[in-house]
């Protein structure tokens, strides 16, 4: 069992009247030592495009491979080829493996023999992932979906439909190789499955990356975990948000448990420490009054983990109530700078230069005030950057898209306050 | 918070027969005595209603969220003649006033209250210390009716300054040194002598009316004194809180004012803080509060209500209140004398 320790960075104080309650949530898990054995399994594109040029294909191949190599003893296991449907390419005799020397030296010659045919449809790829796991024990349950193209071979709202029938089932990493594949879509199925999405632009990097996704998974001890939000009666949740080490909104996710309380999913965790925004509209009260505004508990297989509390205090001391919480501020900022990023690429790719400079100037004033490195690094790739502290840029005539893409996808990766 | 003390008797709150320590019904109305002074149930939701089970180990309404105001927000000291209330109010996150109040015998005792400055280090502690030490030694001289009562009362001032020098502070940033304002009352047989330091006031109430017996050492009393401004436009001054004199170690060198009054009728007498007079500042509010009044209520009915007035109005300070009974000097000694 893990510990789950929450804490709260807000200013609890409110003016008269004032009605927005914000605070940063830290919830850390430790102590993860749980031998329950989870269950994993890639899915790996096998379409035609896989095989152009060949060297793809057998990049995915050795990825897989090392992913298998990092399956711990006990874990359930198998790997499903993807193409215009799912086939199961390990076990061959239904169900999941148990790893094992044996299981897994059997995969990895099953995935050594795999060839590309057909089309792409990751919803037919992800339902035959839920039936699978549902297979095996409770437990925390991984899948790495690897492809190089678009779903071609389905429409939207057969993704959505497929979607929706996992969404709780099972995590779940995508991972775009090449540029052929689009960012928005890997990215909705790995917000709906608690996962996250990247480019690997050189098939060359896949294998160390499939074996950091698999490493991850198998440090994690926990089962489903519930972040449970409580609120006064006649009390709004405006907001959600994980902000930490990854942007991920939550705000419509959640599923009431009764009158006043909602829990909003996390999947399951390693040892690690997440951060969360959330605000609250609680209705004014008197000077002096102080109110629960929330209360969250972490809930793991139904039972409580740890919680924070978050405030409201009435104060006519301007001083108190006009005070900004600095984690809020850094989050809220992180928030924007990744909705800076996101729109200034879409205005870019529209032929939108105007909306698309401002936004990204935007961006790279607030990675710069954020010490935002990394996306930062990022941002040079698509703007020649003049200030960078007003955010006074240009945009690059010949973006390799690769680094486009790449500044897509990692735009929701946030910096903690003091950390850049 | 206070310092609070029970010498003497202390009576039932519904018809104030005195009763001995340790008797859980009065003999007299059998009222239980053990909820004279108790406060409505603060246990159950004051703001939704909800039932006192609907309170969290928290203690947040687990249905509204709002917090109950703990126990020992006020506190409330009940000797029939006399009685006193200090509460937290709805704004201070801790009472930094304080009162002490003591029935030696019939017709004789001590009251102090004291406002810790909301500027200065440990104001708390200030206030506790000097109405501690203001109330004991008046308390003796209380007792002891061959002592002066203008002289005690001086000297009592004094050990409140003493009190207040000995309270443990580390300097901070803007903060001045623990200070406190004091407003003391001595009642001996008819004889009544009022003293303080500060804007905490003492007022005279007869059927006839309402008198403030103190002068505030504050900027805005001394310039209407001065006659430079008028009464409302020192109110509408942002220095019309700022005292002139107080209780501490910085405090400015002169004398505590003091005033002697011997009535010739029965009266109350109420000490308060500015946290009660802010929101009746001219003794005429003050008189049609108490009018309001049943006729039969007693020192702790008057002080209980006007502390309500006071958060009803908005308590942005802490607020405390002192009520004594005084009647005048007993016809039948002053026969013999």
């Amino acid at each position: 069992m893990s510990n789950f320790t929450a804490d709260t960075y807000q200013n609890e104080f409110l003016p008269t009247g004032g009605t927005e309650v914000n605070a940063v949530v830290t919830v850390t898990s430790s102590g993860g030592g749980s031998t329950r054995p989870g269950a994993e399994i890639v899915i790996l594109d096998t379409s035609l495009s896989m095989g152009v040029p060949s060297a793809k294909l057998s990049a995915a191949i050795l990825a897989t491979a090392t992913a298998i190599d990092c399956i711990r003893d006990g874990v359930m296991f198998a790997v499903i080829s993807g193409s215009t449907d799912a086939r199961i390419v390990y076990p061959r005799d239904g169900g999941m493996a148990v790893g094992s020397d044996a299981t897994r030296s059997a995969a990895r010659l099953a995935v050594s023999r795999l060839g590309v045919d057909g089309g792409t449809a990751m919803g037919t790829w992800l339902r035959r992932a839920g039936e699978l796991f549902a297979s095996a024990p409770p437990g925390a349950r991984h899948a790495i979906l690897l492809t190089d193209g678009r779903n071609q071979h389905e429409t939207s709202e057969q993704l959505d439909e497929a979607l929706a029938s996992v969404e709780g089932c099972f995590q779940c990493d995508c991972r775009g190789v090449g540029t052929d594949w689009e960012v928005g879509e890997l990215r909705r199925i790995a917000q709906t499955l608690l996962g996250t999405v990247d480019i690997v632009a050189d098939p060359r990097g896949l294998a160390d990356d499939f074996r950091r996704l698999t490493e991850r998974a198998m440090g994690r001890a926990t089962g489903n975990v519930s972040l449970r939000l409580w609120t006064p009666r006649g009390a709004t949740v405006t907001l959600v948000r994980q902000v930490a080490p990854t942007i991920e909104e939550l705000t419509h996710r959640g599923r009431p448990v009764d009158e006043l309380s909602v829990d909003y999913p996390t999947g399951s965790w390693g040892d690690e420490s997440r951060d969360y925004h959330l605000a609250i509209r609680v209705s004014a009260r008197g000077l002096g009054d102080e109110m629960l505004a929330g209360r969250v508990t972490l809930i793991e297989d139904g039972e409580l983990r740890g919680q924070a509390l978050v405030k409201a205090i009435w104060t006519e001391d301007e001083q108190r109530s006009t005070q900004i919480n600095r984690e809020v501020a850094h989050y809220t900022g992180q928030a924007e700078l990744a909705e800076a990023i996101q729109d200034g690429l879409e205005a870019r790719k529209a032929g939108d230069c105007e909306t698309a400079t401002i936004k990204l100037g935007r961006a790279v004033a607030l990675a710069t005030a954020s010490g935002n490195a990394s996306t930062m690094k990022l941002l040079a790739g698509v703007v020649e950057i003049d200030d960078p502290v007003t955010g006074t840029v240009r945009l690059r005539a010949g973006v390799a898209e690769a680094d486009e893409m790449a500044l897509d996808t990692r735009s929701t990766k946030t910096v903690r306050l003091g950390s850049g | 918070m206070s310092d609070r003390a029970t010498i003497g008797f202390a009576g039932c709150g519904g018809c104030g027969t005195p009763h001995a320590p340790g008797d859980r019904f009065c003999e007299q109305c059998g009222a239980s005595l053990e909820s004279t002074s108790a406060p409505a149930d603060r246990d159950a939701c004051s703001s939704c209603g909800a039932a006192p089970g609907a309170r969290d180990e928290d203690g947040y309404c687990t249905i509204c969220g709002l917090r109950g105001r703990a126990r020992g927000d006020r506190d409330e000291l009940d000797l029939s003649a006399a009685a006193a209330v200090s509460d937290q109010g709805l704004v201070h996150r801790r009472n930094e006033d304080a009162f002490h109040l003591e029935v030696v015998a019939e017709r004789h005792g001590a009251a102090v209250v004291c406002d810790g400055i909301s500027s200065a280090t440990a104001g708390d502690l200030a206030a506790q210390g000097a109405a501690r030490a203001a109330g004991r030694a008046l308390a003796l001289a209380a007792g002891d009716p061959s002592s002066d009562a203008i002289v005690a009362t001086l000297g009592a001032i004094r050990a409140a300054g003493d009190a207040v020098e000995l309270v443990p502070w580390s300097p901070e940033v803007d903060r001045a040194m623990p200070s406190c304002t004091l407003v003391s009352a001595l009642w001996r047989d008819g004889e009544l002598v009022i003293g303080w330091i500060g804007d905490s006031r003492a007022y005279w109430l007869t059927e006839d009316g309402c008198r403030q017996l103190t002068t505030d050492d504050s900027w805005a009393a001394e310039q209407v004194a001065a006659g430079t401004i008028t009464a409302d436009e020192a109110a509408r001054d942002s220095r019309f809180h700022a005292i002139t004199h107080w209780v501490g170690a910085d405090a400015p060198a002169r004398p505590p004012q003091v005033v002697t009054l011997r009535p010739e009728h029965p009266g109350r007498l109420m000490l308060c803080s500015d946290g009660l007079w802010n929101y009746a500042p001219r003794a005429a509010d003050l008189a049609a509060l108490v009018d309001a009044l049943p006729a039969a209520a007693g020192p702790a009915a008057v002080a209980r209500s006007l502390t309500e007035t006071a958060l009803a109005r908005g308590g942005r300070d802490n607020i405390t209140v002192a009520v004594i009974d005084i009647e005048p000097e007993d016809p039948a000694r002053r026969r013999h004398q």
